[in-house]
């Protein structure tokens, strides 16, 4: 069974912080660390690995710091590692970094499963994983909480959904994006980590022509879509301080309530707007 | 797009080979020559003196899409019932439209789902596409891509709105890589520029500490997602709408995944994303009996109650409940936040809520900045109190 | 080739594991007081003890620096296991690693490894600690092995270890040049084990006292060549110092962490206390102690790594460091007003827990005294 995991290195987004005045992200010293996703999906590549042979190699695109995340990926189990850098790379949207994953896995060849994250915690857009799939021409499951079986030719997984979930038997090779609820991450081992920091690890860096691709038809000249503004979430709301003591201030509370709408019914708060849209 | 050396001019200086990143001059001779590995990245151009590099590389235009017409909106339905962020999304797109000067059309797959043409024509549709067929009962990913994959190459919308459901997220990025379109997801908000006509398409980025407009200049349709509760449904009592039934003809051969089975999960309490009310407590709870008393407050308003990662580690409520950075994003309509401080990450969980009540002993907590209403003061005692007077409501009405 | 930086990677991995596996819970565990098998066992999957060996002998293949990388980061989150962990990496398989036979290896030295067998050294007796050529532990030569008579004390994880190495004396008159250290299973008949100590601090970390009468060990089980004990004692002493000062480290920096926060949160007449200069004061003086003690402890295990002969440069460090981490500790009580004198806050457990380095891998009397010597007095 050979695997290729698709991990990304993300800001350390529990140590985001806002400049107070200006209301924008401060990223200095902000750590950089393997997207929390992506870690559950190396993990299940590392289990299936351990269950029935085979190789995993990582695949990352990024700067060349992004060195750290596959060499702890290497930590965690993987044979192989390939960090797709380049300065063209920057920049790029979801169309044009899954053409160039797409590219790098085409590069890499012989895969039975591709497993990513659901999505990256810097974009939260959970688009790569479909789109490689499509541009490979592979099946896709998403949102994949438990792979139960891997036979012959298939895979069988359960998918979350909003209230439940999905048994999905699925052809291989094929797609999958998982989710933390797929397993418990292990550490890494001393040992891998050390191997993966001499001469002879077995990471490749890769540029664009390494994988045969056009400068505009990658990074930001390759994009679809532009971030043509970015601003600070209206934050202040004009928060209104009740005053006097606990009986009033929750009569209050219960009136600036009602004047909004949010009035009590049988079947709890609705907001006018929301009872207007409730199917019936 | 190539690059190439007119071999007359080169003077063999070698400046493109140093300029070149990735190795792909060569020199024979004393003249330059391209090889395969170039990346057509124009660095060798800049450098050379002579110009004698030369390339058919044409700075980027703006393709003419005077012919993409509509906006789209995806009916994400499920058992034969529609998804309400389908119906949010017509309300939404019957404003753009109005602003365009386009049609609405909703685009509904199913089986034996065509009744259901009817509210989405209630709700703003003007034209409903409907795809039936025995193998779209159930959604999966690629018969539902191929059935829409034809439908925008025949009808050429200019938009196409689905919703960040599950299904949403599985199917708008696995489409805009078949249609070749840019594909914005999670927005928050969508308007149409004036002077482009094109669309702006707001989303939160890094837990909703920035938020960024992104724009689709180069591919159509224009495809955004949208998070469900974001947007606002209206009726549209007059509306009047049609009908088309497109054919379908999937091998059932063809589709690579396979459905064993589906289980809906019973509720034993109200889904914290499903919730209109949230009553979440933090460090100012003090400990789980503390909990029972927000538990009571949430019986009464058919809500849910949440904690904050304080919470969960204390154990006082389970890990399934946390909002937050490392929780779950919520949106409720009423927020009620108990001895909680309101660090940015756990902010960054329940900013989108419609109304935020905040209860805090502490004044000057962060909380208050981002509620609507604050009550200074301890929980223990407003929020007991709370529940006696909706308890006296109920009684009265 | 661009290629990660082994000491920071090891770092952030090691900090990853301690800001989510101890951290939060470090208070729980030390309360309870036990040996913490799962983290123990954890740590082994992880390569932790074999920090020191080379990867071909089923190591991890890492040097001194990043040995004490390792140690500060766990101490930073739990002493006793940090504790526990060194003693598994050095003292306690050291021996059996450079002399045991490949059948000790297999039976002993992997598993310890792989962190299913809990690993030991004993060194101190009732009446010989410092004075390590007074010990009377004696191995008498038999037909075919020794039999081993004696008791030691101050065995960390003498309660749960499963093999002991253990330094016996194999001829009186020879003092120093009669010592040699032996593996002593846990199983042997004539081992006994005495009831675990009341600790002050690292509490999860176990000692007892070990009591051997008529252990009967074969000839193979004898670790390094005869009289050799000292010497081979004296080979890894500069790292057991260095790795000592890096625990002192690793607790200097929760204090000095742990007091930052709250110098943050706790206000006072209308501020925070971080903005009251005695208290700065304190924050710096932490901070300083802190610098100077990685200088000196990186200073010596760099020069471990270069075999170079440091057990000067380890004494100081080990010295400093750990007083370091007491002036810390104290600091930290005080930082943190009454809530210092609180069970329920971190500072006592850090004040509890440095003792423990004060005595492990030589008193700070013996330091002193030999520092004084080498520097000329």
């Amino acid at each position: 069974m050979d695997i290729v995991v698709l991990i990304k290195q993300v800001p350390d987004s529990s140590e985001v912080k806002l400049d107070p005045k200006t209301g924008h992200l401060l990223r200095e010293g902000i750590g950089a660390i393997m997207n929390p996703d992506d870690r559950h999906a190396l993990e299940a590549a590392v289990r299936l690995k351990e269950a029935h042979g085979g190789r995993i190699v990582v695949l990352s695109m990024g700067p060349a710091q992004a060195i750290d995340v596959v060499s702890e990926a290497i930590g965690m189990g993987a044979d192989e590692a390939v960090l797709l850098s380049d300065s063209a790379f920057a920049g790029a949207d979801t169309w044009a970094t899954s053409s160039t994953l797409g590219k790098a896995i085409e590069k890499i060849g012989k895969y039975d499963l591709i497993i990513c994250g659901r999505q990256a915690i810097d974009g939260d857009t959970a688009q790569i994983g479909p789109q490689v799939a499509e541009y490979l021409g592979l099946p896709q499951v998403t949102y994949v909480f438990d792979i139960e079986a891997v036979t012959d030719g298939t895979v069988v997984v359960k998918k979350r959904l909003e209230d439940g979930y999905e048994k999905v038997q699925c052809d291989l090779p094929a797609l999958l994006t998982v989710i933390a609820e797929v397993n418990r991450t292990r550490y890494p081992a001393i040992g891998n980590l050390i191997d993966a920091c001499g001469e002879q690890a077995p990471i490749t860096i890769w540029n664009a022509a390494d994988i045969g691709v056009m400068t505009c038809d990658v990074g930001l000249a390759g994009s679809l879509t532009h971030v043509i503004r970015t601003f600070a979430p209206k934050g202040g709301r004009q928060t209104q301080m009740l005053e006097g003591d606990t009986g009033t201030v929750v009569r209050t509370l219960l009136e600036k309530l009602r004047e909004n709408h949010l009035v009590l019914t049988d079947s709890g708060v609705l907001s006018a707007e929301c009872r207007e849209g409730k199917l019936s | 797009m190539t690059v190439w050396v007119e071999a007359d001019l080169c003077n063999g200086c070698r400046r493109c080979l140093k300029a070149c990143p990735y190795g792909a001059i060569e020199f024979s001779g004393e003249k330059a020559s391209v090889l395969e590995r170039c990346t057509s990245c124009g660095a060798c151009i800049e450098v050379c003196r002579q110009s004698a590099m030369k390339s058919d590389i044409r700075p980027r235009s703006v393709p003419d899409f005077s012919d993409r017409k509509g906006i789209w909106v995806f009916a994400e339905q499920r058992n034969g019932q529609l998804a309400h962020g389908a119906l949010e999304l017509l309300g939404k797109a019957r404003q753009l439209a109005a602003e365009l000067g386009e049609d609405v059309c909703a685009l509904l797959l199913g089986h034996g789902v065509s009744q259901l043409a009817e509210t989405l024509i209630r709700y703003g549709a003007r034209t409903v596409y409907l795809a039936e067929h025995e193998a779209l009962a159930d959604y999966r990913t690629l018969p539902y891509t191929d059935v829409l994959e034809d439908l925008i190459e025949r009808h050429r919308p200019g938009i196409l709105l689905m919703s960040a459901t599950h299904i949403g997220r599985d199917l708008a990025p696995r489409l805009s890589r078949r249609v070749g379109a840019g594909l914005t997801a999670d927005c928050t908000d969508l308007e149409v520029d004036p002077d482009e006509k094109i669309l702006l398409q707001t989303r939160p980025a890094f837990g909703g500490n920035v938020m960024a407009t992104i724009v689709n200049r180069y591919s159509r349709p224009q495809m955004a997602t949208v998070r469900p509760g974001v947007m606002e449904a209206h009726q549209r009592p007059g509306n009047e709408g049609r009908v088309v039934t497109t054919p379908v003809s999937i091998h059932e051969k063809s589709i690579a995944a396979k459905l064993l089975g589906a289980v809906r999960e019973k509720k034993d309490a109200v889904k914290l994303c499903e919730a209109k009310v949230i009553v979440a407590g933090g460090r100012g709870v003090g400990d789980a009996g503390g909990f029972r008393v927000l538990e009571e407050l949430a019986e009464i308003v058919n809500g849910a109650v949440a904690g904050t990662r304080v919470a969960v580690e204390e154990g006082w409520i389970s890990a399934d409940r946390q909002v937050g950075q490392t929780g779950q994003s919520v949106r409720p309509e009423l927020y009620i936040a108990c001895g909680i401080s309101g660090a940015i990450q756990h902010r960054a969980g329940m900013l989108n809520s419609r109304y935020v009540v905040a209860i805090n002993k502490d004044p000057r907590a962060p909380i208050f900045q981002v509620a609507d209403w604050g009550i200074r003061g301890d929980l223990r005692e407003v929020v007991p109190e709370l529940v006696r007077q909706l308890k006296s409501e109920v009684r009265q009405a | 080739m661009i290629r990660s930086n082994a000491e920071n990677l090891i770092r952030k991995s090691m900090a990853r594991f301690v800001d989510n596996e101890l951290v939060p819970k470090a208070q729980e565990i030390d309360e309870k007081g036990e040996f913490p098998r799962e983290l123990f066992e954890q740590l082994g999957r992880m390569g932790v003890f074999g920090i020191r060996y080379p990867k071909a002998k089923g190591g991890s293949g890492g040097n001194c620096v990043l040995f004490c990388t390792v140690c500060e980061e766990l101490a930073r989150g739990l002493m006793s296991l940090a504790a526990i962990s060194a003693m598994q990496s050095l003292m306690g398989t050291n021996f059996l690693f450079r002399f045991g036979s490949e059948e000790i290896k297999e039976k002993y030295f992997h598993p310890a490894m792989r962190g299913e067998k809990v690993a030991c050294f004993c060194l101190t007796e009732p009446e010989a600690g410092s004075d390590l050529g007074n010990a009377s532990t004696l191995a008498v030569r038999t037909e075919n092995g020794f039999l081993i008579n004696g008791m030691k004390t101050w065995v960390t994880n003498g309660p749960v270890a499963d093999f002991y190495t253990v330094l016996c004396q194999t001829n009186p008159e020879k003092k120093f040049k009669g010592l040699n250290f032996f593996l002593v299973p846990a199983d042997t008949p004539g081992l006994s084990r005495g009831k675990p100590f009341d600790l002050l601090g690292t509490r999860n970390t176990k000692i007892c006292e070990i009591a051997f009468k008529d252990c009967f060990v074969p000839l193979d089980h004898m670790l390094g060549g005869e009289g050799q004990g000292m010497t081979n004692l004296l080979s890894i002493l500069a790292e057991i110092r260095t790795m000592t000062a890096a625990l002192a480290i690793g607790l200097q920096r929760a204090a000095l962490g742990d007091c930052i926060r709250y110098a943050h949160e706790r206000a006072q007449f209308g501020k925070t206390i971080a903005n009251y200069q005695l208290i700065q004061a304190k924050i710096a003086n932490m901070a300083v102690d802190l610098e100077a003690s990685r200088l000196l402890t990186y200073k010596a295990a760099r020069m471990v790594d270069d075999n170079i002969p440091c057990l000067t440069e380890a004494s100081m460090a080990k010295y400093f460091a750990t007083e370091a981490a007491c002036r810390a500790a104290d600091q930290a009580t005080r930082i943190f007003g009454a809530y210092g004198y609180s069970m329920e806050y971190s500072p006592q457990r850090y004040y509890r827990d440095n003792r423990f380095l004060l005595y492990g891998g030589g008193t700070h009397e013996i330091l002193q005294t030999n520092i004084a010597k080498w520097a000329g007095l």
